[in-house]
This record gives C-alpha cells, structure tokens and sequence, in this order.
C-alpha cells in the first residue's frame, strides 16, 4: 500500500492546483485561443506543478494526452517518429489532443537535431504542444521561446503549501501538528513535491523533528565554501553538496587560492592535496570510474583544510580563478599570430611549430611594408604586429 | 624570380653552385639529378642546414619553370594525420608530370614527427606511388625513421654548418643589402644562430630593421630579447618563497611560447641541478618531478601538477621538504 504520496496527491483538476491561478487562467485562454499560438512553455523551479498543470488541462478538456519526457531520447529521427505523426493524425476515440514536451531543457546533445524539429513541429502541428522546463532562458531554447507563449509558474507561498500539506495529512491520517507542518514547509522553500515527500518520509515516526537549518538546496556561495574549507573545517563530505557550482569549478577555486590562505609547509601539503584530487578526477575522466569521485571529494576538502595544524584566521580576499581565463585570452590573441605564422610559413618552406617558436625574432621582419604585402596581411594581423 | 623582402627567401640558393657547404651531399646529388633517374631520398640532420633548399633546387633543376606544378611540400609536424597526407598524395599524383621527367616529387618536411604506425602507412603509400612520385623525406634525427623506408631511400646526412660557411653566407647578404658588418659581429651572429643558416639570416634581418651599421652588440641585443624566458626565473622565484609569482610566470611562459606540460617538467627537472641548494634535496626535488612527470602523462591536469611541484620548490627553498 506504500505509495508515493506526491504522485497519488498530484493535482488532476484546475482546483487541486494550488497557488497558480495566474498561470491557469494563460493556460486556458491559451486553448481558447489556439491555432493562434501553437506552442506554450511552462517555466519555473521544481514542484510547482508544471506538469500537472499540464495534466488538468487535458484532463478538464476531455483531451488526449501524449507525453515525452527526459527519460525518452528526443532527437530529431524520434520527434520525427513519433511526434510527427501524432501533431497530424487525429487521435483514435477522442476528438482531440494535447502534446507535452516535459523538461524540454533536458533536450541535451545527444538528443541530436531535437530543439531544430520540435521547432519545425511547433510550425505544422494541428494540436497544442505544452512545453516544460526550469530555465526557460538558457540559449538553446531561444528558438522554441521565439515561436511560444510564456507562463512562469512561481515557487509556492508558505501559505499555499501549509495548506495542501493539511489536507494530506488529514486524508491519510497523519496526525501532525501545525508548528510541525510549517517546518517542512519551510525547508522546501517552495517545492511542493518536495514537501510532500518529507512529509511522507516524517509521517510514521513520531519523535522525528525536523531541523530548520537543514535547508534544501541553498545556494551556498563559493566564498562561504572557501571560507568553510579554510577557516571553519566544517563537516566535510557534503561541503559540496548544497551549491550549484560543478566540483570542477570548485576545484578551481580552491586552485586560485591556496596560496592566499597558505604559506611554506602548509601550502606544499595543501598542493599535495589537489595534486592527488586531480590523480583521481583524472581516473575519473579516463576510465568514467565514479567510484573514485569519494577520493577526489576527500582530497579536496579534508586535505586542504588539514594541510595546515591550526585554522587559518583573519579575512582572506579570495579571488576569482584566473587561470582559464588567461588561457582564453592568450588564445584569443594568439589567434592572428596563428594566421600570420601559417601565411608565413607556407612562403618559407618551414613548419608551422618552428615559426611559432621563433616569433619573436621573426616580429620585426613582419613589420616591414613589403614582407606584409606579400603576406597579404589583412589590417587585424597588421596591427597584431605593431602591437 | 618573384622578388621579396624576406631575405632567407630572397637569398635562398637556386642552383646547386650556389649553396655553401654541404659539398660532397651536393656533388652526389647533381650526379644522381643529371642522370635524370632519382630514387627516394632522405634527408637528415639539425635545422637550417639547406635540407629544404636543396629538395628545391632538385625539382627547379629538374622541371625548370614548371617545377611548381610538379611539386608537392608536405610537413609531416603541421599536417594533422597520415589520412590528411595520404589525401593530398593522392590527389597531386593523379596527374602526370611533363613528358620528359615521368615522375614528380614530394617532400615531406619533418618525416620523423610521424608516428610508427603514420610512417607504415607512408611506406605504403610511397609503394603505392613509386611509379609517379618520388619522395623526398626530411628529418632532424633518421633514427626515427622506420627502416623500410630509410631502406627504399638514398640517404644524407646533413651537417651543422661551420663558422666559415654561415660568415659567407651573412657576407654576401650584407653585401648585397648595403650593410656594414664589424668583424665580431660575424662571431656573434655565429655564436646566437649555433650554426642555423636560417636563424642567422633572421637576425641579420631584425637587426638591419634597426641600423644598416651592425656590431656585435646589436646581435646580441636583438638575440637576448628574443631569447626565451628561462626556467631558471619562475623557480628562483619559488625558491624565495613567492609562489604567486612563480606560477603566473609558468603559466605566461608556457603559454606565450606554446610549450607543454610535459616538456616544461623535462626542463624543470634538468635545471634542478644547476640550483643553489643542498644536493638533498635536489634529489628529493627530482622525486618530485619524476611523479608529477608521471602523473601528466597519466591523464592529470598538467597545471594543477606543476603547481604542486613549484610548492615544494618553496618549501625546498627553506631547506625543508615534505
């Protein structure tokens, strides 16, 4: 009988979903309305009933519904398959359809031509296509943003999730109190499913309290993560967990800034330390061998913070990494040193590394008027020179 | 000729007559060109030593004014892969050469930057071809070239050029370009090329951009300030401690002279020895290097690697290691 209550709770009707009103009313005037617009793009963070909403409106109108989500590969020969045809035909018993997209965000590379032919779909299709996604204003989808009808769909209030969480726990007999109740409310600063799921998690166990200050997904910034790492020690193996920086990211970070923090001894421990982090990110890398992430993660935050006896104290300004953004920059000078080199080369019978190399030398020889014209140097490459 | 302002262009010999040293390769080679039936050829020996420039006076004396229809220059270091010369072989040797030479020539420039298995399939596609192409290998080492293919070519073996010949060289340069050359400049320019007749040229060239009065000051100056940037600054820094400045100077150099990780660790581990520490430590550095060497070529982060080496060259610096 155990059953995920954020599934069996799931809003079916326009009335069941709570606190987006706004995004109904678009919805429906949006079927009203159709073929005037053909496509629409449910956007918003996680929980907020975007799905749902997307369920109740067929379910109201008495629709069919077909549903493609991140877990179906969704690349351009499959929306041709099977989309395709479903956007032309009319559906078997029912007279008519709704297509749902859901997380069309989660159309990645390798779902390859899918943004281009959902699209082109949008373009010809007889029926509503409802899209899903959390960020709507990611580059990839500004095709699909340029042919839809947008409707954001707020995080819930307090108030809106207190509520539907009273009601479950009536119907299932849960029998908690209200102060309880507004704790996990508050933990999942917004996210409905993620409230009913602690609910369901706390439901059977009585003595269980919820503590406020485990907050889901807060955004840790990076400084408060370098501070932690450095100054604070602070509980380890999930001092990563609660930001949406990558670990890579982060490594970087702590790479920029060891020497800040540390001197001598500790700071030859401490680069032992991510030396050994990135042994393992690299075995990572080669053989895909997540396993190994446990170890990078351990050299990354223990070894660091331990690399030193003591704490560090005081302020510390931590900087930005500067290191990929040297790298880019080089290379985008470099670019029209390339170009130069390669003209040059070919004239020469000499290889392109050699001329690289010798650059410098070669610099004032460049410069001369007639060397450039029998380049044929374009102005930018000129000018790289007399830089 | 086409005229041009480069001089290692427009002083580059066109005539077997014309080359300076290199005599007994020369007089081999425009017996075997005479006789109008080349076989393969392969090139060795350091850069600058007219491995190019002869390749070209073959073809020019063979083909005369058509000799740029008739020939193909590849550099195996530049091209990214056998396919990518196998392509362009192909396509050049489809047509034919012009009725009294039945073949035509291809050089390929730095054979050995080719893999074993690159120079396999070039064995093959010099088999292949043999009726309507004749190549002309260059290399710096012929020991990485595979033996079948230094078995199916005449080999040379080129020689740095001595004192006498690069003075020469830069004499008739300067003469022709209205120059005035001290005589030590000659030595300096020697010295500073290390017997690369095109490095030799390119000085003389930066240099007479300046002043067309050129003393050994000169040379030097224009060598030192292209000259790159010593190993020796980022671990002195190190060594004082200031690791902030060590790293940005390693990542600049590396970057601005386009050299790998794994090359600059060679050099890091060859400069420990010429440091003023304990011979202890030098060997504990080595350690050191050795690993991150290791580690680089293990799939790890190049820079993440060097860094953790330059932190114990600081700690070194303090006579302790970890």
């Amino acid at each position: 009988m155990y059953r995920n209550l954020a599934e069996k709770y799931r809003a079916t009707k326009y009335e069941e979903l709570y606190g987006q009103d706004k995004a109904i009313d678009e919805l429906k005037k949006f079927l009203k309305e159709f073929p005037k617009r053909k496509g629409i793009i449910l956007y918003g963070p996680a929980g907020t009933g975007k799905t749902s909403l997307a369920i109740a409106a067929a379910k109201e109108n008495n629709l069919e519904i077909l549903e493609l989500n991140a877990s179906d590969l969704r690349n351009r020969l499959k929306l041709e398959q099977i989309v395709k045809p479903a956007t032309e035909q009319r559906s078997l018993f029912k007279t008519s359809k709704i297509i749902l997209m859901d997380e069309a965000d989660g159309i990645t590379g390798t779902d390859i031509g899918g943004i281009p032919e959902l699209v082109r779909l949008i373009g010809t299709t007889k029926y509503p296509i409802i899209m899903t996604c959390n960020d709507v204003w990611q580059s990839k989808l500004s095709p699909l943003r340029a042919k839809c009808k947008l409707v954001e769909m707020k995080a819930l209030s307090t108030l809106s999730i207190l509520e539907l969480l009273k009601k479950i726990s009536e119907k299932e007999g849960i029998n908690k109190n209200i102060s309880f109740l507004s704790q996990i409310v508050l933990k999942s600063q917004g996210d409905v499913r993620a409230a009913i799921n602690d609910l369901q998690s706390y439901a059977y166990d009585h003595n269980i309290l919820v503590d406020p200050s485990e907050k889901r997904d807060i955004e840790e910034n990076i400084f408060n993560i370098l501070k932690k790492l450095f100054k604070e020690r602070s509980p380890f193996l999930d001092l990563f967990d609660n930001t949406k920086l990558s670990l890579d990211e982060i490594f970087l970070w702590i790479e920029e800034n060891i020497p800040r923090e540390y001197k001598n001894e500790a700071l030859a421990k401490a680069y032992y330390a991510l030396g050994q982090a990135d042994v393992f990110r690299g075995r990572i890398y080669r053989d895909q061998s997540w396993r190994f992430l446990i170890y990078q993660n351990i050299f990354q935050t223990a070894g660091i913070s331990y690399a030193k006896k003591t704490p560090s104290q005081g302020f510390t300004r931590y900087e930005n990494p500067k290191r990929i953004l040297k790298i880019w920059l080089h290379n985008q000078k470099t670019e029209k040193k390339k170009t130069i080199a390669k003209k040059y080369a070919r004239l020469v019978h000499c290889s392109l590394k050699r001329v690289m190399r010798d650059f410098d030398l070669l610099r004032p020889i460049l410069k001369q008027p007639g060397v450039q014209t029998q380049l044929k140097l374009s102005e930018e490459e000129m000018d790289f020179l007399t830089k | 000729m086409s005229q041009t302002d480069i001089w290692t262009e427009k002083f580059r010999p066109s005539k077997f007559e014309e080359v300076v040293g290199q005599h007994e390769i020369i007089k081999r080679i425009k017996s075997l060109v005479q006789a109008m039936n080349i076989p393969h050829f392969l090139f060795a020996g350091p850069a600058g030593t007219g491995k190019s420039t002869l390749a070209l006076i073959v073809v020019k004396d063979l083909y005369g004014p058509t000799w740029k229809e008739n020939y193909l220059e590849l550099n195996a270091s530049d091209e990214r892969g056998i396919d990518v010369i196998r392509q362009k072989v192909k396509d050049f040797a489809r047509t034919k050469a012009i009725k009294n030479v039945p073949f035509k020539v291809i050089f390929l420039d730095e054979a050995d930057a080719l893999t074993k298995e690159a120079q396999q399939a070039l064995r093959r596609t010099m088999e292949n071809y043999s009726n309507t192409c004749r190549f002309i290998l260059s290399c710096n080492y012929s020991s990485k070239i595979i033996d079948p293919i230094q078995s199916r070519c005449v080999s040379f073996r080129f020689k740095i050029l001595e004192k006498k010949d690069i003075s020469e060289i830069i004499k008739r340069v300067s003469e022709k370009e209205g120059l005035k050359i001290s005589q030590d400049a000659y030595e300096s320019i020697y010295e500073a090329s290390g017997g690369d007749c095109r490095k030799a040229i390119n000085l003389l060239q930066a240099t007479a951009s300046i002043a067309i009065d050129i003393n050994s000051e000169m040379i030097s100056m224009i060598a030192a300030s292209t000259k790159p940037t010593g190993i020796k600054v980022i671990l002195d820094y190190a060594l004082a401690g200031d690791f902030i400045n060590a790293r940005d100077k390693l990542l600049d150099v590396m970057l601005k002279e386009s050299i790998a990780g794994t090359d600059m660790i060679k050099a890091i581990q060859k400069e420990i020895w010429n440091l003023q520490i304990e011979p202890e430590l030098k060997v504990k550095l080595t350690e050191k290097t050795g690993e991150a060497e290791f580690r680089m070529i293990e799939g790890s982060d190049e820079f993440v690697q060097l860094q953790a080496l330059l932190a114990s060259f600081v700690l070194a610096g303090q006579g302790k290691t970890l």
